[in-house]
């Protein structure tokens, strides 16, 4: 045995016992240079490398630097090249580096001095600006350590003892209370916690009481906050750094930055903005003006774009990132602008055929910007890709049917192959074969058949271009020739002769002074159509428009513009349009799903606010609504349709109300209760009748202390559903805001009559009645006190209504002195059913003041336990007052209501003691007297 | 190295010698100057203020307390005043003004036995919110502070009774991005780190990494806590991503072997978070930068939102001395300097250059 194998066998964990090791042995062979060489386990070879360093086989320094760089490409983080290095010294550095850093440290040096000088003199503020710092945490608050999961759950929720300050309510978290009301128990496990404070940063810093040296010093921490966030694709937070970074000193590459993380999070508006700051303070900047143009051409504004780039070139001709992109852009501009320039053309629009053009933005690689300082990277080619397609790829459909001019639906099969672009040919080829509206017209009874005096539908099957001389409807031969031969030439795809032709029939019409909107409307929508083929939208548009004027609501034209705003990437009114088309005629399946995807695009764009800022949609009158129909249509069918209308508008606005809804409750989540209260006041415009609206906005109101609408809103609320929790619960947190704590009380009773488990509204109710005493001990009579026992009984009562009550300890008041002591006597004589002790306290009190004392405390089972005391007991002793009772009592608050929710049993209690009554002879009243009433109390 | 320009170096810029044993050293905001704290050998503190020259270091005042000095900070001090908490072998925690400091601003015996370690927040522009300094004690407890609150701590966590008192290595504040959101985090002698929530007064989170734990840092004290590196006795050190908390697995982390002694100290650079620097018990340093992982969150098999960390990558290493780097920090001001020192009684000046292409 030798010394090595000894020595290894000595030392097995160590790295000599790899040569030995049965398992993972390496074999001396393995030492070798060729074996090396192709060895592609990188354990292995870190094994060979250990083995190598040791020189337990001997000392190959060669061997070894061959093995370290075959792991190095291998796997070039492997530990095992992690080798311990001295540290270096100014002499391993080149002289030139060297003494570059030094002189920068020099300068730090001296700039640190002067800085500190000048912080020595204190701020003029020092010492006054602590008010903005929160104050001391408290005194010696103990944190139990919760050292085992037991423990831990023993000490960990630090329970405060009851009774709650009242202060502590005002941190009571009415939406989380009510969540645990609408018992939402399957949310046992608590989701994990994901710190995105980002939307409880602070966007303004308070920096009034620092001197200037140091609100630089924190704008550019900020900053940094800020790039880091970047960095880590937290692009809601860099901004929220950013803006705070601006609040204390603007600067520009803050604002860049800013723009920079706007247009990640692809809200070009902002981003655009942002760049617009820094070229008003910095003209030339070089960065802002490459986000510029990012941001206008994905805004669609490629001249513009193309414009920036030819800026930054101007400053720097080696650009390469701004050469490259302007070649793109340059590409795309002249895509959109095909063979044939058209005059006067000034702004060019992005064309929508470049299906080849977005499979190389997927290939291209990451777009090399310059790193200026900052943040550097730009939007990533994948991502740039993968939203154009999200913007483009339905294109296909849409365009399929919704542009292919009048004529072109007569004979659809031809494809345009003079364009030479598979994807155009694609597209056309889809459309005569897909798309539904073309075929049908065809036929001449399609659903969107058009009108009749168009030439496409009038034509039927009839060969293309055979007879150009076809009458048009009220044209003279000479223009509908020239519209014919416009017809022909679009449909072989030669779009610009067909638009001379359309424009020269356009001329002529309005030369010849016919009276005939229609057949101008069609030439108009015509030339749109070819417009549009050509790319040029902005054109397209104002045919289209101008179409629009002659014949409001005319399908084709409107389609024809939604598709060339949605071209321009103008989406608001292209939705608008598109809308439009989907109230004149619901079947066309391009708008639907246009309609769809732009949607998607709008809410990522604006947010869930996007429908704030669509322009008006027209409401489409039925006229033209039917005008769009087959020229005759059966009274089924027009009924059918009739009642089609009125689902489609209701669906519309339960989707709109649903909508809104939604964003209130956002709203709410979101803690923005004015906005939600706006949502849920649109809502209640459209559906008046939903409960759970007004019990949402009850809480908006009650969350801005506006108790008084809460109220309201609550009442309205109980007369939809009387027997909504929620709405009582609320509506006692808005009588306690109201400091009506009676009534508050009351309806937390209610809570917990109608579910005992609530204990939110149990906590909540020991709260109020101790607001109650409160008040009454500190507002009205100093000489009656609340006897406790009273209290007790409240309590009891309000603690367990289901559970069989326990003797009750105490007797009742039976001379009330206000609504308070009223109710708490008549309570904790109902609650024991002690209707004899009821009547004794109904004899004790006045009649008059009854409806006062009640106040808004009766309910049904008041009502019915006080109708049995005076029918049972009170009657047989003291008629005349039961009588005076009875006519007081009619009038006090909420006496209708409750009437009309009495049960049958408290019915025929009423009955009862009205018989009773008028078999009573009395000098206080006669039998008239109460038939008269009996007519108010029996319905 | 095949690409010696293209990775940061670490470049000893200054060395200076020690008569006295160094626990802790830092930089002073807004100069060109830093205090070394420490332990004469006659059993008395020394806290010394150098300020860089030229290329050395040049002594501008020393003074000499009773008991030696453990730590300090500046975490919770103006700009303006920039005064220095310090932590001793005695339990008491001072805070000092350097131009006149005869008498402590502020003195209170904060724990029996020898303040481990401490830190500040709130002050120097760094996050919103209260000055406050936390202290951790071999006492077992941890205390936070508030300077403008005399003799009681505003939040103290200790063991319950009869539990046992762990010796807590290392303290360290985060989550400091509003004026109510607060985290300490601390860690223990045996492996123990909890991070303790100050708006709720509970334990927010803790786990065990095995190995006594000896430096914890946030990679910024006043964000939305973020990432989180504890280093260990045996040479791990953990780097927790902080935006995910699950109910049950809590932060997702990576661990990293760097060293094969104990990681003495973690310090996060600060003009970039990303990046850190971790001192070993055989005088070394390590450089470090964090890489996030493409998505910071994933689902687990039931839905529910889980971490996912990302990894890290070694940039550069050296080693300096033979012994412990007991401290580190980075220069607020300037970029890529810092200072360590170690126990073979020196502080070093370093450069680590090239940190802004990392």
């Amino acid at each position: 045995m030798s010394v090595s194998e000894v020595s290894s066998l000595l030392n097995r964990d160590n790295t000599f016992s790899a040569t030995l090791d049965h398992d993972g042995k390496v074999p001396v062979e393995h030492l070798d240079y060729g074996y090396i060489e192709k060895c592609k386990d990188v354990k292995h070879l870190e094994k060979i490398l250990r083995v190598l360093r040791s020189g337990e086989e001997g000392v190959y320094p060669h061997l070894n630097q061959f093995c370290e760089d075959r792991v190095k490409s291998l796997d070039p983080t492997s530990r095992a090249l992690r080798k311990e290095q001295p540290v270096a010294t100014a002499a391993s550095l080149p002289t030139e580096e060297w003494s570059q850093i030094r002189e920068d440290l020099q300068r730090w040096q001296e700039e640190s001095k002067d800085l500190e000088a000048s912080m020595l003199q204190p701020s003029i503020f020092h010492g006054i600006g602590n008010e903005n710092v929160p104050p001391v945490r408290g005194t010696n608050i103990s944190v139990p350590l919760g050292q085992n999961p037991a423990s831990k759950a023993k000490n960990k929720p630090p329970k405060r003892a009851l009774p709650l300050d009242y202060k502590d309510w005002d941190k009571y978290d009415v939406d989380k209370e009510c969540e645990m009301i609408d018992g939402s128990e399957s949310k046992k496990d608590p989701a994990a916690v994901i710190n995105s404070g980002h939307v409880k940063i602070r966007t303004r810093v308070d920096v009034t009481t620092l001197t200037e040296k140091e609100k630089l010093l924190m704008a550019s921490r900020e900053k940094d906050k800020g790039n880091e966030a970047f960095r880590a694709k937290g692009y809601e937070e860099a901004v929220a750094y950013y803006t705070r970074s601006l609040s204390i000193v603007p600067t520009v590459a803050v604002f860049n930055n800013r723009a920079q993380a706007e247009i990640k999070l692809q809200r070009w508006h902002r981003a655009l903005q942002d760049c617009q700051r820094v070229l008003e303070l910095e003209p030339l900047n070089l960065k802002a003006l490459l986000r510029r143009a990012t941001v206008f051409q994905h805004q669609g504004s490629l001249p513009l774009a193309a414009e920036d780039l030819r800026a930054v070139l101007r400053v720097e001709p080696h650009n390469t990132a701004a050469a490259k992109h302007l070649t793109e852009v340059d590409k795309k501009i002249r895509e959109g602008q095909p063979e044939l320039p058209i005059k006067g053309r000034k702004i060019l629009i992005q064309d929508i055929e470049e299906d080849e053009e977005e499979a190389e933005e997927h290939a291209r690689p990451v777009d090399p910007r310059q790193p200026v300082g900052g943040v550097d990277s730009v939007v990533s080619p994948v991502e740039r890709g993968d939203m154009g397609n999200a913007q483009k790829k339905p294109y296909g459909g849409g365009r399929g049917d919704g542009a292919s001019p009048h004529s072109d639906a007569s004979n659809g099969s031809h494809g345009h192959h003079r364009r030479g672009r598979g994807g155009s040919w694609d597209k056309h080829k889809a459309a005569a074969h897909e798309s539904p509206g073309p075929g049908k017209a065809a036929n001449g009874t399609g659903k969107r058949g058009s009108t009749a005096s168009e030439p496409g539908a009038a034509k039927g099957g009839r060969p293309a271009g055979v007879d150009l001389d076809a009458p048009c409807g009220a044209l003279p031969p000479p223009l509908a020739r020239l519209k014919n031969e416009g017809n022909l030439l679009f449909k072989n795809g030669q779009f610009s002769d067909a638009l001379g032709k359309y424009s020269q029939a356009i001329a002529g019409f309005t030369e010849s002074g016919i009276d005939s909107p229609e057949d101008l409307c069609i030439l108009y929508s015509n030339r749109a159509a070819c417009y549009l083929k050509d790319g040029n939208s902005q054109e397209c548009i104002q045919d289209c428009s101008k179409a629009l004027e002659l014949q409001p609501f005319s399908l084709k034209p409107l389609l024809r513009r939604a598709t060339a705003y949605d071209s321009m990437e103008r989406y608001r009114q292209a939705y608008a349009d598109y809308k439009t088309v989907l109230q004149v005629d619901n079947s066309v399946q391009a708008a639907h799903s246009s309609v769809n995807r732009i949607t998607r695009l709008l809410i990522e764009q604006d947010g869930p606010e996007w429908r704030e800022k669509l322009p008006d949609i027209p409401l489409v009158p039925m006229a033209a609504q039917q005008h769009r129909r087959e020229e005759t249509p059966t009274p089924e069918v027009l009924q059918a349709r009739a009642e089609k209308a009125a689902q489609d508008t209701a669906r519309r606005s339960e989707l709109r109300f649903t909508a809104l809804k939604q964003e209130g409750n956002e709203f709410v989540k979101k803690g923005q209760f004015q906005d939600a209260l706006g949502k849920y006041t649109e809502c209640l415009k459209l559906k008046p009748e939903e409960c759970t609206v007004y019990t949402n906005r009850a809480l908006c109101y009650l969350k801005v202390e506006k108790f008084a609408e809460a109220k309201q809103d609550c009442d309205a609320a109980l007369g939809l559903e009387p027997t909504n929790k929620k709405a009582f619960y609320r509506r006692a947190l808005a009588n306690k805001g109201l400091k009506d704590y009676l009534a508050s009380s009351s309806d937390l009773q209610e809570v917990l009559q109608q579910d005992p488990g609530v204990q939110e509204a149990e906590k909540e109710l020991e709260e109020v009645t101790a607001l109650l005493r409160q008040s009454l001990a500190s507002g009205a009579s100093p000489r009656k006190k609340v006897p406790i026992t009273e209290v007790d009984g409240d309590q009891d009562r309000s603690v367990a209504d289901s559970a069989p009550r326990p003797q009750e300890g105490g007797a009742i008041n039976k001379q009330p002195a206000d609504a308070y002591e009223f109710g708490q006597s008549l309570n904790a004589a109902r609650s024991r059913g002690d209707a004899a002790a009821c009547a004794d306290l109904l004899s004790s009190v006045d009649p008059e003041r009854l409806p006062r004392l009640l106040s808004n405390q009766l309910d049904g089972h008041v009502m019915g336990f006080v109708l049995e005391a005076l029918d049972e007991h009170l009657l047989a002793r003291d008629p005349g007052r039961v009588y005076r009772l009875l006519q007081s009592l009619h009038t006090a608050e909420r006496f209708t209501v409750v009437l009309m929710l009495l049960e049958t049993a408290e019915r025929r209690r009423v009955t009862q003691l009205f018989e009773h009554l008028s078999s009573v002879q009395s000098d206080d009243f006669t039998k008239d007297d109460v038939q008269n009433m009996a007519n108010i109390y029996i319905l | 190295m095949s690409t010696p320009f293209e990775k940061p170096q670490i470049i000893s810029h200054i060395q200076k010698s020690l008569n006295y044993t160094i626990f802790d050293c830092k930089w002073i905001p807004c100069s060109a100057k830093l205090v070394c704290l420490g332990n004469l050998a006659r059993g008395t503190g020394v806290l010394q203020i150098y300020e860089v020259q030229g290329g050395e270091l040049k002594l501008n005042r020393e003074i000499e307390k009773a008991k030696p000095f453990k730590c300090g900070t500046f975490g919770a001090t103006s700009l303006q005043q920039r005064h220095l908490a310090t932590g001793d072998f005695d339990g008491n925690l001072h805070i000092w003004d350097l131009e006149a400091a005869t008498e402590p601003l502020y003195s209170v015996k904060a724990h029996k036995e020898i303040v481990n370690s401490l830190d500040g927040v709130g002050g120097l522009g760094v996050g919103d919110g209260a000055p406050e300094i936390v202290t951790g004690s071999r006492d077992g407890t941890v205390k936070v502070w508030d300077p403008r609150q005399k003799d009681t701590p505003v939040a103290n966590m200790e063991p319950g009774a009869g539990e046992a008192k762990r010796d807590c290595w290392t303290v360290a504040f985060g989550h400091a991005f509003n004026q109510q959101d607060r985290c300490v985090c601390a860690g223990y002698d045996n492996g123990d780190i909890k991070l303790f929530d100050l708006r709720n007064m509970a334990v927010r989170w803790e786990t065990n990494i095995k190995n006594g734990v000896c430096c914890v840092e946030f990679d910024r004290k006043d964000i939305d806590m973020n990432k989180l590196v504890a280093t260990s006795l045996e040479g791990t050190f953990h780097v927790f991503d902080m935006r995910t908390q699950h109910p049950t697995k809590g932060f997702a982390s990576v661990s990293e072997k760097g060293h094969k002694s104990t990681i003495w100290q973690v310090r996060h650079l600060p003009q970039n978070r990303d990046v850190f620097m971790t001192a070993g018990g055989a005088g070394n340093l390590h450089l470090w930068k964090y890489d996030y992982p493409a998505e910071r969150s994933g689902e687990d098999s039931e839905g529910g939102a889980v971490g996912v960390a990302g990894t890290v990558n070694l940039l550069q290493n050296v080693t300096l001395s033979t012994q412990p780097i007991a401290s580190l920090d980075w220069s607020p001001d300037k970029q890529g300097l810092c200072v360590c020192s170690a126990f073979d009684q020196t502080v070093r000046v370093l450069i680590v250059t090239k940190l802004n292409r990392v």
